[in-house]
């Protein structure tokens, strides 16, 4: 009866369509559940419930705060850029959206006869060059946002995401190229395979295992690179009231939220992808492509919650201290493992020995840390020129 | 000018990162703790006779009002939320209010009224919500004040008891 209506194979057009609604839509939902999760996350450590008003256990809360949202009055502020403020939510927030269009969530998806492909928008054969271009293209938002408010404030608060997101890209995008190195590709679905047991030639170890330092840098750069605690210097309230945002209000404000959100979920399957498998199940190489999905999920899940988690324990850090780590710790120790990870696979050596001679190339690097006196040059700030010099 | 004298930090603490798992795992365990929140419109605070509520009037159980109008909680008032105007009554007591009237948005519920009170007539009930739509009808007026003194007996018993211990402490020292 239904093979009557539909047609025996669908249009690769109709494909496309379904998936990237699909994939588009849980990813604004998923956002959305972000921003509940936060505030319950954040309720939990406090010793308190968190929203549970509005539906069950407060899930329909995302909705009540986008009605809000909409409701609001949209502002521009004096002397404003007018174009410019209005375009920097979106510069904000497509970029971060775009991402999700290559991250292969599981592989082939089969439903009743169709066969959809593999799950993922698209595969690009460069697609980790494409998620670097955009994940760089995100601080456009927020330095327009921040210049058009003709706000100092948002001024400050852009100038400082900027130098922020500039020092930790490279970190960031060395600790990928040390993946890469290992996978031999650009492809994040080929990256993603390349840890799975069944892969030609692979060995079946997450490069969690395989690259430790890449895997801590890789986190501390992302939590850098989506301005989320402890690096949200673009909008850290005590000393610049909202940051970019500052002016904003009602949808634009929302948008600049969203994106945020978004790029937290992206760098989460991004993560996902590079240093757990991506949509490997462990010990079960024939998973059918729910199973797949469900563990990639799972997985994401698990980082969006140590985003979170994080953003509750710990401290903002002073502005010098973070350039401090990001120039002379951070990015020393991804080239150092770039150098081992390069060594490693040009001699064509086992990657199981990545992780034993990436740390042992850290040894030198601890002991010079070590041997510093944290009172004339600490390794992440400047020095006291003076103690006590804020009387 | 105040010299900090900074901690030295060890070479672990320096690492940032045993110190940043410390944390985490403080938030881990907070995370798993019961919570102190009270769902206040369903789940009402614990009242008892310590509870100084807003004020009321005591009526007999004949369903004649205690008060007086002597005016002296009128006078103890330190928000100067009651007024008072009193008439003669052909009751034993000879004088009972006409007007009394407390306004609830002036009150500050400080008890000194109850304290003033030679009849015990005027007392903090333990009623603690305080919400309308307009200011004159926070402005309780005798009928909205009037509370059978059993449901205040709790509250005057616990005023003798504090009376009774002041006076016997001060006897004995």
């Amino acid at each position: 009866m239904m093979d009557d209506i539909l047609p025996a194979e669908l249009p690769l057009f109709a494909v496309w369509v379904i998936k990237a609604v699909v994939i588009f839509g849980s990813l604004i939902s998923a956002a959305g559940i972000t921003t509940l999760a936060e505030r319950k996350v954040s309720a939990w450590i406090q010793y308190r419930i968190g929203p549970n008003r509005v539906g069950p256990f407060g899930l329909l809360q995302p909705l009540a705060d986008g009605v809000k949202f909409i409701f609001k009055e949209e502002l521009v502020p004096d002397g404003a850029n007018r174009l410019m403020f209005r375009l920097a939510p979106m510069i904000t927030a497509a970029p971060a959206m775009m991402c999700i269009a290559v991250i292969p969530f599981a592989g082939e998806v089969v439903i009743g006869n169709y066969n959809l492909g593999n799950l993922s928008i698209t595969d690009l054969s460069v697609s980790v060059l494409y998620v670097g271009a955009l994940t760089g293209l995100g601080i456009y938002g927020i330095i327009l946002g921040g210049w058009s408010s003709n706000s100092k404030f948002s001024l400050m608060g852009a100038m400082r995401a900027s130098a922020q997101m500039v020092s930790y890209e490279l970190t960031l995008l060395l600790a990928i190229l040390s993946v890469v190195l290992l996978a031999g590709s650009l492809d994040l679905r080929a990256i993603a395979e390349s840890q799975a047991s069944s892969a030609e030639g692979g060995i079946g170890v997450w490069n969690m295992f395989l690259q430790p330092v890449a895997f801590v840098l890789f986190i501390i750069a992302m939590f850098a690179e989506t301005n989320r605690h402890p690096f949200d210097f673009a909008e850290c309230e005590p000393e610049l009231v909202g940051g970019f945002h500052t002016e904003y209000s009602s949808m634009k404000f929302a948008l600049f939220f969203l994106g945020e959100y978004c790029a937290i979920i992206v760098m989460c399957c991004l993560v996902t992808t590079f240093f757990l498998g991506g949509y490997d199940v462990p010990f079960w190489d024939s998973a059918p492509w729910f199973i797949q999905l469900a563990s990639f999920v799972a997985k994401a899940a698990c980082f969006i919650f140590l985003f979170l988690w994080v953003r509750w324990t710990l401290p903002r850090f002073r502005y010098d201290q973070l350039m401090g780590l990001g120039w002379k710790v951070m990015l020393p120790l991804a080239l150092v493992n770039v150098t081992v990870t390069g060594a490693v696979v040009s001699f064509g050596w086992s990657p199981l020995i990545t992780p034993v001679l990436a740390v042992a190339a850290l040894i030198p690097g601890v002991i010079l840390f070590a041997r510093s006196n944290p009172g004339e040059a600490s390794l992440t700030g400047h020095a006291l020129s003076e103690e006590g010099s804020a009387s | 000018m105040v010299i900090v004298k900074r901690k030295e930090l060890s070479f672990w603490e320096r690492l940032y990162l045993p110190e940043v798992f410390q944390g985490l795992s403080i938030t881990l365990r907070a995370m798993f703790r019961k919570n102190v929140t009270r769902q206040y419109p369903e789940q009402k605070l614990e009242v008892n006779e310590v509870t100084r509520g807003q004020p009321r009037l005591a009526v007999n159980a004949d369903d004649t009002i205690r008060c007086v109008s002597c005016g002296l909680c009128e006078a103890a008032c330190p928000a100067y939320a009651i007024t008072i105007d009193g008439q003669e009554t052909d009751r034993f007591i000879e004088r009972e209010p006409e007007r009394f009237e407390i306004d609830m948005l002036r009150c500050i519920l400080c008890g000194f009224c109850e304290e003033a009170c030679p009849k015990d007539a005027i007392l903090m009930s333990d009623e603690l919500e305080l919400a309308d739509f307009s200011r004159e009808a926070l402005v309780y007026d005798l009928e909205k004040l009037k509370r059978p003194v059993s449901a205040l007996q709790p509250r005057l018993d616990y005023i003798y008891k504090l009376s009774n211990r002041w006076n016997s402490s001060s006897s004995s020292s």
